[in-house]
């Protein structure tokens, strides 16, 4: 099928599928430019993918092959009088190296230490379920964390409002299930299915019913500071009086983790969507956020002196927190709330280090971490104004759909570069896959490129090009020297780092700098977001790169899970591992390459959290070529699409096309292919809150249960 | 658009070669046209159209490939979310029946494991040119536990009975979900209440 010749004539041609190539793509398509989008791999996103397990296998393989020496073809033949060819890179490898993998469980099916409880299982052949089963019974029968000082809390959880459980404001949606505390067992069963049940993908994105994580978040506070008996220790020696939960259930095999495969889609790079970041803007402003489905980060933590503990960021979080004093939430509120607004003192503190600030605010040393690591996300170095944006942007993005300002999307972040290429394609745009193009055709007295020559030879002929940068040598490309990388790390464990009842928990952890090390960020995706299988947690590791992804990361991970170099951790045991460096694309410049003024480059994946680079690469990109054009305007709801030619009389006995109470009611069948953007109607009901704000509302409601816990606190104490 | 009044509402989605007619059935069935040439539908991301069955009003959201099929180029995306497949071939190109099992690859890798799939074997009105026969086809279809079943958008065959039976059969499951799940899943369709409520922000 792939015989078929291209066109032979586009507005712009793209070289890669990253993610800001593919918005630029969707962004030239929908103002009605012809856009041809190429990509030699034959998977889309490039180092934005998400692969099943065995893809990724496939994809490690080919990192370590040696990747062999393309034989260039000579194409001058085909060059016209005043023309020259610009010869493409063809080698995919020189953005990832040092991959490193680590298999830390057995090849096959056995069992490890059947626990007691668990006898009747372990004689089923059947791993999956068994699982599933173990775990659900741990959860109603005993405590996989015996040491609990505070039971009340695991009662709490059943009712539907105990003061201090707090149900995180998305919750207000699900709310009329109490039933929900007894779910999780089943749920985890159904889990694989629930966002596909989900109606219109344009409604459907961060949906809450099924995903009930909130309850059991609960439950995380009373376990952080209490079960584990302080260590404050150095974090290699993590404390050790818990029966180590993880061994009462069967080891996972590596032959499970082929077998179940498909579940995973594991990232290649890790990052999550700031609810109110520019990514989430754009996908909601076009329409593109309608091809896919979100889930909340439901909690932060932070790894601080050998431990994890949650964060509070919300309102109702600081109100519920068990880890804070009455002092300290009252502090910390009050630094919230007075840091909204730019004041005389802060300004005071411009040029001089945040963490100076936070320090002269007297708030401890909780807050100061949690402030300074875990909410801006900043180095002690980080100046005031900085410090106090991102604490800001962090604020306004809490509560539009969650508990946390971040969302995750369903399947992968490998999706979001395809929703884009999808958008580009309903538009007209062209796509290839396994494609390549060798040479850029140069008009030498324009100093222009008129034209690429492809893998085949075929000329296209073009207006401008948008390059990955991996296309182009280094000997044309400004960036910054040495290049920079990150260090990646994959995990797939067996259980959360900080278990609660739900096993549905999507976590950021920040892990401060250790030992003049750079902090790493730590993402722990369950199978809730429909990246690894039941039973499994998907934990990704980033750091900017300082040696290779090992020793930069191994280390954390040593001291964080269970691992044959830490074989009698109490945390969750890492199964399975992968290790590598990528190329960090925010080394490479904007401007000042060595190649044609029409020929503009794009680069992968940066150190960031969110997506802020990639998308202002794409707009920056799209605005110097189309400077009167707006970017991503929102695509037309196709329920308001009107179509032309005939006046659709659907016939037919059971179907009634017109009675649905559609808003625009006589649309049906009618009128006008094309364009025709509805405008009117869908701004309406879009504007701001598309799907991703219908679903996901949060009420502000949430302060005088937040109250009545504070009481509570101070009467505990 | 979001208040509608629907009972359950479904995600179809079609794939298979270029030019077998995907779009055609599409726009036969929502629109009661058969677009004399290809038309390509610019800007158009999925039909909708909403029918009535044994009373329960079934909304269709019907997705198109948007070509990215010519050059072997679909986004996992696209099968993400689907509730129903709708395989097709050309019964008189016989090269668009022997990709079926490259299709039925990609169902496996990316779409959902619940996901109902039929193969529709089009262009019935002409079968002066038919390459596939319909036995060979049916049996292909039990292999693979599909329906099958043979239409012509030209002509308007069979057109409907693919989408209704469809419907039914994805009613019938979504029932059978519920029965399984005891509530626990939502049913598609619902969580179409939409509020917008302000979030509350810590300030």
């Amino acid at each position: 099928m792939a015989t078929e010749e291209l066109p032979s004539e586009f507005d712009v041609v793209i070289l890669g599928t990253g993610l800001a190539e593919s918005v630029a793509a969707a962004a030239f398509s929908r103002v009605g430019q012809k856009v041809l989008h190429l990509d030699r791999r034959s998977y889309y996103a490039a180092n934005w993918a998400s692969f099943t397990f065995n893809a990724l296998l496939t994809w490690i393989q080919q990192q370590q092959e040696e990747p062999q020496p393309q034989e260039v073809q000579d194409w001058s033949s085909l060059l016209e009088e005043g023309e020259e060819l610009i010869y493409l890179s063809q080698s995919n490898s020189a953005s990832i190296r040092n991959v490193q993998v680590f298999c830390f469980t057995s090849e096959e099916d056995e069992e490890e230490a059947p626990d007691t409880t668990e006898e009747e299982d372990s004689a089923d052949p059947q791993v999956e379920t068994e699982e599933e089963a173990e775990e659900a019974s741990h959860k109603e029968g005993e405590e996989p964390e015996p040491p609990q000082p505070l039971p009340p809390p695991a009662q709490n959880q059943s009712e539907p409002e105990p003061p201090q459980t707090l149900p995180p404001p998305s919750q207000s949606q699900s709310e009329p299930e109490p039933p929900q505390t007894l779910l999780p067992p089943a749920q985890s069963q159904s889990e694989p299915e629930p966002p596909q049940t989900l109606p219109p993908p344009a409604q459907s994105e961060p949906e809450p019913p099924q995903t009930l994580p909130p309850p059991a978040q609960n439950q995380s506070e009373p376990e952080s500071p209490q079960t584990l008996p302080p260590p404050a220790q150095n974090q290699s020696e993590p404390p050790q009086t818990l029966p180590p939960p993880a061994q009462s259930k069967k080891k996972i095999s590596y032959a499970h983790l082929v077998r179940e495969g498909r579940r995973f889609n594991i990232d290649l790079v890790s990052k999550l969507m700031f609810s109110r970041g520019s990514l989430v803007d754009l996908l909601i402003k076009s329409n593109v956020s309608r091809y896919a489905e979100f889930k909340n980060v439901t909690r932060i933590l932070t790894y601080r002196q050998g431990r994890v503990e949650q964060v509070p960021c919300s309102r109702s979080d600081v109100f519920a927190s068990r880890q804070l004093s009455v002092v300290e939430k009252r502090k910390l509120m009050r630094f919230l709330t007075s840091c909204a607004e730019e004041t005389e003192e802060q300004r005071a503190y411009n040029g001089r280090p945040y963490l100076e600030f936070l320090s002269d605010q007297k708030l401890g040393d909780n807050l100061q971490h949690f402030l300074l690591h875990s909410i801006a996300m900043v180095t002690e170095a980080t100046p005031t104004e900085q410090g106090l944006a991102a604490t800001r942007h962090f604020l306004r993005c809490l509560g539009r759909y969650g508990n946390t300002p971040f969302l995750f999307p369903v399947y992968g972040l490998g999706e979001i570069p395809q929703c884009f290429c999808r958008m580009c394609a309903v538009f007209g745009g062209i796509y290839c896959l396994r494609h390549s193009v060798s040479c850029l055709l140069l008009d030498t007295h324009s100093n222009r490129c008129k034209a690429v020559i492809d893998s085949r030879g075929q000329r296209i002929s073009c207006s401008h090009v948008v390059l990955e940068e991996g296309f182009v040598g280094a000997e044309r490309k400004r960036s910054s020297t040495p290049p920079r990388f990150l260090s990646r790390a994959v995990l797939i464990t067996d259980g959360s780092i900080l278990p609660t009842d739900s096993e549905q928990q999507v976590s950021l952890v920040t892990v401060p700098p250790a030992a003049g090390g750079p902090a790493v960020k730590m993402v722990e995706l369950s199978p809730s977001t429909m990246t690894c299988s039941a039973g499994t947690y998907l934990v990704h590791l980033t750091c900017p790169s300082v040696g290779s992804a090992h020793q930069d990361l191994s280390p954390l991970v040593t001291s964080m899970f269970r691992t044959p170099e830490s074989p009698d951790h109490d945390g969750p045991s890492v199964l399975w591992c992968l290790f590598f460096n990528m190329a960090d694309g925010s080394g490479v410049e904007a401007e000042g390459h060595d190649l044609p003024e029409n020929v503009h480059l794009s680069s992968g994946p940066d150190a960031e959290l969110g997506h802020e680079h990639a998308v202002r690469q794409a707009e920056s990109i799209f605005q110097k070529i189309l400077p009167e054009e707006e970017f991503c305007p929102p695509a037309p709801n196709p329920e308001d699409i009107i179509y032309d030619g005939d006046t659709g009389d659907t016939e037919g006995d059971t179907v009634n096309t017109g009675d649905t109470g559609d808003t625009d009611g006589d649309t049906g069948d009618t009128v006008n292919t094309g364009d025709t953007v509805n405008t009117g109607d869908t701004d309406g009901d879009t504007g701001d809150t598309v799907n991703t704000g219908d679903t996901m509302n949060t009420d502000g409601d949430k302060t005088s249960p937040g109250e009545e816990e504070e009481r509570q606190a101070v009467s505990e104490e | 658009m979001s208040m509608e009044d629907y009972d359950y509402l479904f995600k179809i989605v079609l794939i298979g070669n270029a030019g077998v007619g995907k779009t055609c059935l599409v726009r036969r069935f929502t629109q009661g046209l058969f677009p004399p040439g290809q038309g390509a539908t610019i800007g158009v991301d999925f039909m909708i159209k909403t029918v009535e069955i044994k009373g329960e009003k079934v909304k269709l959201q019907i997705w198109d490939t948007a070509g990215q099929e010519r050059f072997r180029s679909i986004t996992q995306s696209y099968y993400r979310s689907a509730n129903a497949l709708i395989l097709t071939y050309d019964i008189t190109c016989e090269d668009s029946f022997r990709c079926l099992p490259e299709w039925l690859r990609e169902i496996e890798q990316y779409a959902n494991t619940t996901v109902v799939t039929i193969l529709v074997g089009n262009k019935i009105d002409l079968s002066e040119k038919r390459e596939v026969l319909r036995q060979r086809a049916e049996d292909f279809a039990e292999s693979q536990s599909m329906l099958y079943l043979e239409t012509s958008a030209k002509e308007s065959d069979n057109v409907e009975k693919l989408f209704l039976d469809l419907a039914c059969e994805l009613i019938r499951e979504a029932k059978q979900n519920k029965l399984d799940n005891n509530d626990t899943a939502p049913m598609p369709g619902e969580g179409k209440a939409i509020s917008y409520l302000t979030c509350c922000n810590i300030n």
